[in-house]
């Protein structure tokens, strides 16, 4: 049985704590051992469904849990039936003749919904394959990364969710199979998993980036590259103001001539000290993809730079003493950050995967971002750090950089996108702080867009004025898996009401 | 004679505060690749300065059948603050852990 009662009912407490579900039921899916994938997913779409008609009979609602890492709490539901999903995990080669023709496989890997991106990155490294984006962390699942559009800093990228071909989805009305118009896994393939073929672009964008809104995902296919190599730099540097105009105008060759190597990066990171971003040190980071090769000097991923926990710790001194916060938050910045290998040391490489980990639980953290258009960045992120200070922010201001991301509901909806995020410790401070800056941007005529899983207090007049058209199109593609109003009300919560996605 | 007195006092306050200060601190092990589920923890109470330590079941973990991926140990304020005022008598720890959720070959779909 691949669904089984865990524990009595009672309260689940999401990864940071910013949101609890009480009289919750918790049933975890569980990986099985058939020798084939698809019959494998076949057997848990079915125990899924199964299990929805229960939770409908019992008139609960259901809310899929990945690694719980999202503060908006969109992965939030009181008296509710939680399942999660984490040892659900199993990744599994495609073959060739399991797609149709035309399609290449030889870089999809057909995925279980809970297996971490870690996993996924892992996995497909074991076959000469890589992502090409993640996140900063890699603990998340797959599923639930790529629900609310999670991004990294790749800057000819979009978001975790472009690596998705074809999604199974199910809801009490069936288990569907669903991938673009062009079509991707041959019809064989998608009968042995129990699923109906839904076949359209529309509806392939809409679950790309579901928001948990539409439907339980038990599997997935994702694409990759071939895996590369990257070499870090990570260093302390004093940015001047006008790299902003370069970063604007997307020559990061530039930037990294200035504060790195001359040579094209692919991946730009800064992180500022909002109390005088241009006269304090920032902590760059940059990645230079290289071809793979056997014999690279591998390093482990706190010298590849993985994470800057020690932000977090510093958490309860910056919110007791005001007047102290921009020194402490220098001092936080520069004993946090991994000691990264700056341009005149022996350069280290790693994979994508090992250059990311998966994070551990320590102080309360909040983590609040607004994406603009890269464009915007010069006339607006001095005007983000003076209006973010004054109110009493007291985390850092990360800068990163994609593309446009796939998905009816990406956050990333410009052509060139740089996302300014707000990641440090929790206080009403810096709440107050970050709903400052959204009103700023408000009242310069910016326009942005907030993460699903962060702490951006979005609403669904917000929502429909910030994806307007796409929007309409995401819920009409809802409303052709999910036609029965009443079945849609199952995977409502708090959080997901309020954006109007389930209604 | 009397400022020796006050400085002596000085170090012991210092040292005090120190106590209190690193006793707050994380201490955090993980194995190399892990693939963690929920946190959870429990509070263990070492008694007469370790001589007696509360002898909870041990891991009573629902889903620790792949093992456990890492483990956290920590002081609360309040437990840091228990723990001088009774002079160490009584000294609550936080043991926090998470289990593994296993990691299955490269299977063919
Ligand atoms: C330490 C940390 C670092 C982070 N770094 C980044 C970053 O660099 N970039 C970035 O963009 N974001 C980042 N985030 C945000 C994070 O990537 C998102 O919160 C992501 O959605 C978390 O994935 P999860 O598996 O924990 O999903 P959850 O938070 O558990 O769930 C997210 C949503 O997906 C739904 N869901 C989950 N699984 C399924 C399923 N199988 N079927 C249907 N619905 C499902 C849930 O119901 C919920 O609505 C970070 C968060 C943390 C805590």
């Amino acid at each position: 049985m691949p669904i089984i009662p865990i524990g009595e009912s009672g309260r689940w407490t999401n990864y940071h704590g910013t949101g609890v579900c009480e009289d919750a039921v918790r049933f975890g899916l569980r990986s099985g051992d058939a020798p084939r994938g698809r019959d494998e997913i076949g057997l848990a779409a079915a125990a899924v469904r199964e299990w929805l008609e229960k939770a409908r009979v019992a008139g609960k609602r259901v809310r899929p849990l990945g690694a719980g890492w999202s503060p908006s709490n969109v992965n939030i539901c009181s008296d509710a039936w939680l399942l999660h999903t984490r040892r659900f995990n199993r990744c599994f080669r495609i073959a060739a003749d399991d797609v149709r023709p035309g399609v290449d496989a030889s870089g999809l890997m057909l995925v279980e919904a809970g297996a971490l991106v870690d996993e996924v990155s892992d996995k497909l490294e074991q076959q000469g394959r890589s992502l090409w984006t993640s996140g900063a962390g890699n603990g998340q699942t797959f599923a639930g990364a790529a629900a609310t559009g999670t991004h990294g800093s790749m800057v000819t990228r979009g978001g975790i969710q472009d690596h998705i071909r074809a999604v199974q989805l199910v809801t009490p009305a069936g288990v569907h199979w669903i991938e673009p118009a062009a079509g991707v896994m041959s019809d064989a393939f998608v009968a042995a998993t129990g699923s109906t073929p839904v076949r359209d672009d529309d509806v392939f964008a809409a679950a790309q980036l579901p928001v948990g809104a539409l439907g339980i995902v038990p599997a997935l296919v994702v694409d990759s590259v071939p895996k590369f190599l990257v070499r870090p730099i990570q260093n302390l540097r004093k940015v001047e103001c006008a790299a902003l105009d370069w970063l604007a105008a997307g020559d990061f060759r530039r930037f990294s001539k200035a504060y790195a190597l001359d040579r094209d990066p692919d991946f730009v990171q800064m992180i500022v000290n909002p109390y005088k971003p241009f006269k304090r040190p920032a902590m760059l980071r940059f990645l230079y993809a290289e071809p793979w090769r056997a014999n690279y000097d591998q390093a482990t991923p706190g010298q590849l730079g993985a994470g800057y926990d020690a932000l977090s710790l510093l958490g309860r001194l910056l919110d007791d003493y005001p007047w102290a916060r921009g020194a402490l938050l220098q001092f936080a910045m520069k004993m946090g950050y991994a000691a990264g290998p700056d341009v005149d040391d022996p350069p280290v490489h790693g994979t994508w995967g090992e250059g990311l980990d998966t994070h551990r639980p320590l102080a309360d953290l909040f983590n609040a971002s607004v994406t603009i258009d890269r464009a915007d960045l010069p006339h607006v992120f001095e005007l983000i750090c003076g209006v973010y200070t004054r109110h009493g922010g007291s985390t850092a201001v990360t800068l990163r950089f994609m593309e446009r991301a796939q998905g009816l509901l990406a956050p990333a909806r410009f052509t060139h996108n740089a996302v300014i995020d707000f990641d440090g410790p929790r206080s009403a401070r810096t709440a107050e702080a970050y709903a400052r800056v959204v009103e700023l941007l408000d009242r310069e005529g910016v326009a942005f867009t907030r993460h699903w899983a962060k702490s951006c207090h979005l609403d669904a007049a917000r929502v429909a004025a910030d994806y307007g058209e796409d929007l309409q199109r995401w819920r009409a593609a809802r409303d052709r898996l999910i036609p029965d109003p009443a079945h849609r009300a199952i995977f409502g919560s708090a959080v997901l009401d309020g954006l109007g996605l389930t209604g | 004679m009397m400022w020796i007195g006050w400085g002596l006092a000085a170090l012991l306050l210092a040292l005090l505060v120190g106590q209190y200060l690193a006793g707050q601190g994380d201490i955090f092990v993980s194995i190399a690749n892990p693939r963690p589920l929920d946190e959870e923890s429990m509070v263990v109470t070492l008694k007469y300065w370790g001589f007696a330590a509360e002898a909870r079941q041990p891991f009573v973990t629902p889903e620790a059948d792949h093992g456990l991926c890492d483990l956290r140990v920590y002081t609360t304020r309040r437990q840091m603050l228990v723990a001088i005022a009774t002079l160490g008598l009584i000294r609550p720890v936080t043991v926090a852990w998470r289990a593994h959720a296993g990691i299955q070959p490269l299977g063919e779909a």
